[in-house]
């Protein structure tokens, strides 16, 4: 025993240091016979012979007398499965625990080749975010659909945006998913000029609060755009622009 | 049949003399009590002392015109043929929804199922048990969280003991499995359809109205702290003055069997583990959900039933020696236990090999 940190501190704490030093006595002397003693009840593992997988023995031990009151035989997981049974060599990986994020990764690579939708509602500084003039685009033809955005739910292949516009006077919202094959393509129309302090605009419904029509904003942009030109072939620049599926 | 005679009667009769027994018969004596009280016996009469003649079963038989009993096993088996599935399904752990955006421009939400190490654990056989079944394991269990009859059982497997045990009912005996092969998405094919069942979400005590749709009872109109009530339980005097039984009432609700019906698969991935059907499942994220293919739809093709059971038989060849093995070396470490010897066993490092000191054959499976 050190009794040179002993010599340095108050007698009071002369039983701690002494209880502090005999442990780590012990530990330096069999560290192996002390993880022993914490994990006794499970051996070392037995490889496996013949037919029978790796297995090790759990021990129930008698908690008066600390003797094996019961061994059991516990075998190891199953291994991992062959891929497929013309390659035998390939194994199957463990499936991940989560599997959502990995098949939502795969359902976007298939929706979503280029990734223009992925990169138009990830959190950047060029992405849509509340409070922009979004237009989404049919690709069935039909009027596009012009809105501020009041709300976008990330969530994979289910992202989807809330515009609210008013049509002939009358509020109307409408849910994109953003991923789908219908929705042609996304354009943003017009910037919020001051970042939203929230994350749900939903009291931009409210009459105080609301936009009212961004028709003559959609025309102005339009107008800037040159989708709406003298000369035929005038809008190919903003079609080019578009994310198509 | 003519009635007989209990064998404490006629004894008595063959001992004594034929007088004595007419004497006895005249006057009521202790011993003569014993006797039925009929005024005339003998073989004429009806009586018989005969030792009673096998019963007549023989015209019991199904061979002697009658027709086939409508209860019983056999009856119950056949009657369940139809309703059940050709070969067994998996357990799989509910990990949430999603969608899949379809070709036209459709949405289809769906819920990811995915399975953790299923194996198969036995075979129930309608010799031994009464009915065809497979029971299947999933995930894993820490040994110390389970009981020693549970680890001998496993022990016997060759097995790591499993989170969660079930049975999935077989039409027949070719619907059963090889112990210890492991079932994977692809168990499933996508198109299929299949039954899925899981506990739903518990909601606790729930009132009448919640559990069963009552419609409670007004705001206004002078009512006092009755407004989600149930009202009365029924009629009063000249009804019985009783609630009948099965009466609708407040109590737990949830937490019971579901089973969502003809849910198609949308898609096996045997990388990810995971099965998609189309719909919802009931229960919570991380719940065991059942799938077997379903009862109310055709089959899977028979070619896809015997191609995915050539499968398991190529990725496990050697699930029946595992399990012998397995067998033989639970025996003896069972019979170790028995004598108290385990722990000396262990302590000389002393290995069983159950393959090599047994000769597989003598264990019965």
């Amino acid at each position: 025993m050190n009794a040179a940190p002993l010599a340095r501190r108050p007698l009071g704490c002369l039983k701690a240091s002494l209880r502090q030093a005999r442990q780590q006595r012990t530990t330096a002397a069999a560290p192996a016979a002390f993880l022993a003693r914490q994990l006794s009840t499970v051996t070392p593992t037995v490889a496996g012979t013949g037919a029978l997988p790796e297995h090790n023995f759990f021990r129930m031990i008698d908690k008066k007398t600390k003797k094996t009151r019961s061994a059991f035989a516990v075998y190891a997981q199953p291994p991992p499965v062959p891929a497929t049974t013309a390659a035998q060599a390939t194994l199957l990986p463990a499936p991940p625990p989560d599997p959502m994020p990995h098949l939502a990764a795969e359902q976007i690579k298939s929706m979503d080749p280029t990734g223009a939708r992925t990169a138009l509602f990830t959190k950047t500084r060029y992405a849509a975010r509340v409070g922009d003039v979004l237009m989404v685009t049919h690709r069935r033809g039909g009027e596009p659909f012009a809105g501020v955005c009041l709300a976008i739910r990330r969530n994979g292949i289910d992202t989807s945006v809330l515009l609210r516009n008013h049509l002939s006077k009358v509020g109307v919202e409408m849910w994109y998913k953003v991923y789908n094959r219908n929705v042609a393509g996304i354009e943003i129309v017009k910037r919020r000029a001051k970042r939203a302090r929230r994350a749900k605009l939903t009291y931009m419904r409210q009459p105080k609060h609301d936009m009212g029509s961004v028709a003559d904003l959609v025309f102005a942009w339009k107008k800037t755009r040159k989708v709406i030109g003298s000369k035929p072939g005038a809008g190919k620049g903003a079609q080019s622009a578009k994310k198509r599926k | 049949m003519a009635p007989q005679l209990p064998t404490r009667c006629w004894r008595q009769l063959q001992q004594p003399s034929l007088q004595s027994l007419t004497l006895a018969l005249a006057r009521p004596t202790p011993s003569a009590l014993l006797l039925p009280r009929t005024t005339t016996r003998g073989v004429k009469y009806g009586w018989s002392t005969l030792p009673s003649r096998a019963k007549p079963a023989r015209f019991n038989q199904v061979s002697s015109g009658l027709p086939a009993p409508t209860t019983g096993p056999a009856a119950a088996l056949k009657r369940r043929e139809r309703t059940t599935p050709m070969r067994t399904g998996v357990l799989a752990i509910k990990k949430g929804m999603t969608a899949f955006m379809g070709k036209t421009g459709s949405r289809i939400p769906c819920t990811v199922l995915q399975l953790d190490k299923v194996q198969t654990v036995a075979n129930k056989t309608r010799a031994s048990n009464g009915y065809f079944a497979v029971q299947v394991g999933l995930g894993e269990r820490r040994p110390d969280n389970v009981g020693a009859p549970m680890l001998g059982y496993f022990e016997a497997k060759g097995l790591a003991p499993k989170r969660v045990l079930a049975e999935f009912h077989v039409r027949d005996q070719s619907g059963l499995l090889p112990v210890g092969v492991q079932l994977l998405p692809d168990w499933f094919h996508v198109g299929q359809w299949v039954d899925v069942r899981a506990n739903s979400h518990g909601k606790g005590f729930a009132g009448g109205m919640k559990k069963h749709g009552f419609k409670g009872q007004g705001a206004s109109h002078g009512n006092s702290l009755a407004h989600r009530a149930i009202g009365t339980t029924g009629p009063s005097q000249g009804g019985g003055s009783r609630v009948l039984p099965g009466k609708k009432m407040p109590g737990r609700m949830g937490n019971e069997r579901v089973t969502m019906q003809n849910l198609p698969v949308l898609m096996v991935n045997n990388e990810l583990g995971i099965v998609v059907v189309k719909g919802c499942v009931a229960g919570p994220k991380g719940c065991v959900v059942k799938i077997q293919d379903a009862v109310k739809k055709p089959p899977p093709a028979k070619e896809f039933i015997e191609a995915s059971r050539k499968v398991l038989d190529e990725r496990f060849p050697d699930a029946a020696e595992t399990l012998t093995a397995a067998r033989v070396k639970h025996l003896q470490l069972k019979e170790m236990r028995k004598q108290g010897r385990i722990e000396d066993m262990l302590a000389a490092g002393v290995v069983v090999d159950g393959a090599e000191t047994v000769v597989a054959s003598e264990v019965t499976v």
